[in-house]
């Protein structure tokens, strides 16, 4: 069972100057999983990455990455690990190949390697065309993505993205995301943002984080399930008459109608129980679903604040 | 190998940023072009000075006539006395005087005989006047070392080295201004770490596995480069604006090159202290009085 991880910390924690930014965190990350942190700004989430890749020493406990640990051994993490920080790191005067091969041959990739690898993720990235370009002249977003790259470069085992969205336009940000859908399952990732729907979209895992604490983890739909304390279903409906309307607040807790939509919540509720019982009240149902909490209704109940700033 | 890849790209960031580039080379060159075309030709400052000859043989006449009134700089006029000259001194007519004592010619003539000799000459001069005065003390130095060797038989050439036959504005400018040049590796060479302390590209590159003697390595050798091609390109330049390097090429270089290691080194030891640019900048700049201070930019 312990082979199966990945990434593992025991109780690590961090101080900075009587401010415990993280907090004790036992974390146990599979291989090729893709674990997404997600928390608002200063929940600790890039300070704990930080840790992971040997960049800062833990006030407290420890963590390894695949076996190694990152106090005993940070070069032996160093060599397995890829990190695209937070912050677009990049060398400016040099081309988007050089930064490449720069990384890459500091983990002593060689030339041939190094070669088809460049031309890999360049191609899958769209930067093929300005491979020759000074990155300086680049965009946010394709430096963003060569930030991405750089990461990728000497192939890692495992995989440190610290917001990799962050202040992209959707578009960059979807590109992004299809990309990193594809290294799932191959590399175990560890991902730090604060948009809900990044989380959602990629992750195996979620971790919510809050003040240096995880304050819930699991997959999305079991975090989404362990808030739930009433289903709501929204019906669009014809010919809700008044008496459809009595009959459905006679069963159920809470029925509201406004303008032909019908709001129906209690603690259990049957989709097809519902729909045959208007049906058989004379009301056409034209469509129906079940409103899910969000992570931000998840994220709001463990917190307590919303997530978004 | 990693070092040299490290190396490479401190190399490319520098040689590809025109503001490094212009810091380093075009500056001080600029600085030296530009000395070299005020100081040079006719418009060298010429410094008035007077001689009395209490000598009075052959030899100190052409000391005089010859040796002296040939020097560019210097406008020689005689006196009679050590009294007038004094007055024209105070009145500032004239710069610096000179007395050539008795016995001056049989001094001379032992040293073209290859001789021990013993050669004095009084010079009187206004030290508030700093700049002539070190000129007109270097320039009749030289004038005369020169004028005591140069008449001589083959033999006594055992010691060319301290035959300077020109002096000239260049040769007092440039090794101050290559000396410059190299101070400001200090700036840069602390602009270079701590841009990518600030950046956080050190920060990327910890977290590979790169090893710390390795970033102290790949950044000296990236400045150690740049410092060579440096001196080259300075002493060319130089040279080409007519200074000459009394003795030793090979020597000049270490010595350049050792003066460029303490700055490379200063820089580091300001890129460690400092954690922005900002921050860099002023102390490179509260640092470079000290070092003009032992005299090692201007002799």
């Amino acid at each position: 069972m312990k082979d199966d991880l990945a990434i593992e910390t025991f109780s690590l924690t961090k101080i900075f100057n009587g401010l415990v930014a993280v907090d004790g965190i036992e974390l146990g990350i599979k291989k090729g999983q893709l674990f997404a942190l997600l928390g608002p700004n200063g929940a600790g989430k890039t300070t704990t990455i930080n840790m992971l890749c040997c960049l800062l020493k833990p006030t407290g406990g420890t963590a390894t990455i695949m076996g190694y640990d990152i106090s005993q051994h940070p070069f032996k993490v160093k060599e397995i690990i890829g990190v695209s920080p937070q912050e677009t790191i990049v060398s400016e005067h040099l081309n988007c190949g050089e930064n490449l091969a720069l990384i890459g041959r500091i983990h002593g990739i060689n030339a041939r390697e190094l070669k088809v690898r460049s031309q890999q993720l360049l191609e899958t990235m769209g930067l093929a065309d300005r491979a020759k370009d000074q990155v300086r002249k680049f965009s946010g977003g394709m430096k963003r993505r060569l930030n991405i790259m750089m990461a990728l470069i000497h192939n890692p085992q495992v995989l440190f993205l610290d917001e990799p969205t962050l202040g992209l336009d959707p578009q960059a940000r979807r590109a992004i995301w299809e990309y990193i859908i594809r290294l799932k399952g191959e590399k175990t990732i560890l991902l730090t943002t604060h948009y809900m729907d990044e989380a959602d979209f990629l992750a195996d895992r979620i971790g919510i984080m809050d003040k240096g604490k995880i304050v819930a983890l699991g997959t999305s739909t079991e975090l989404k399930i362990s808030i739930l304390e009433k289903h709501t279903i929204i019906i669009y409906a014809w010919n809700l008459t008044q008496k459809v309307i009595n009959e459905m607040k006679g069963r159920y807790e809470e029925v509201e109608v406004i303008d032909g939509t019908m709001m129906i919540s209690d603690k259990q509720l049957d989709f097809k129980e519902i729909v045959d019982r208007l049906h058989s009240y004379g009301a056409i149902v034209r469509s129906a679903y079940i409103q899910e909490p969000t992570l931000d209704d998840v994220f709001l109940h463990m917190t307590g604040k919303e997530l978004r700033e | 190998m990693r070092v040299w890849e490290f190396c490479r790209r401190n190399l490319k960031e520098t040689y590809r940023d025109p503001l490094a580039l212009g810091f380093l080379l075009a500056f001080p060159l600029l600085f030296m072009l530009l000395f070299g075309a005020i100081f040079s030709g006719d418009t060298t400052p010429n410094y008035p000075i007077g001689v009395i000859d209490k000598d009075g043989t052959p030899v100190s006449q052409a000391f005089v006539d010859e040796a002296l009134a040939e020097v560019p700089v210097l406008e020689v006029a005689t006196y009679e006395n050590a009294a007038s000259a004094m007055e024209d001194l105070k009145l500032g007519n004239i710069s610096a005087y000179i007395i050539i004592p008795h016995g001056f010619s049989e001094q001379i003539s032992r040293s073209w005989q290859d001789e021990e000799a013993n050669i004095t000459l009084e010079i009187t001069y206004d030290e508030s006047d700093f700049m002539a005065t070190g000129q007109i003390i270097s320039t009749i130095n030289a004038v005369t070392r020169s004028f005591a060797h140069i008449e001589v038989p083959i033999t006594i050439n055992a010691n060319p080295i301290h035959i300077e036959t020109e002096i000239t504005y260049i040769d007092f400018i440039a090794p101050g201004i290559i000396i410059f040049g190299l101070l400001i590796l200090i700036p840069t060479s602390a602009r270079i770490i701590v841009h990518d302390k600030e950046k956080g590209f050190l920060s990327r590159l910890l977290t590979t596995p790169l090893r710390p003697v390795e970033f102290i390595s790949g950044y000296s050798l990236c400045l150690v480069v740049i410092a060579i091609a440096q001196i080259i390109i300075f002493i060319l330049v130089g040279w080409l604006l007519g200074m000459d390097i009394v003795g030793s090429i090979g020597l000049a270089f270490l010595v350049f090159l050792l003066t460029a290691l303490c700055s490379i080194g200063i820089g580091m030891v300001v890129a460690a202290l400092s954690k922005t640019e900002n921050q860099a900048e002023p102390l490179c700049w509260m640092l470079c009085p000290w070092l003009c201070s032992p005299g090692a930019g201007f002799p």
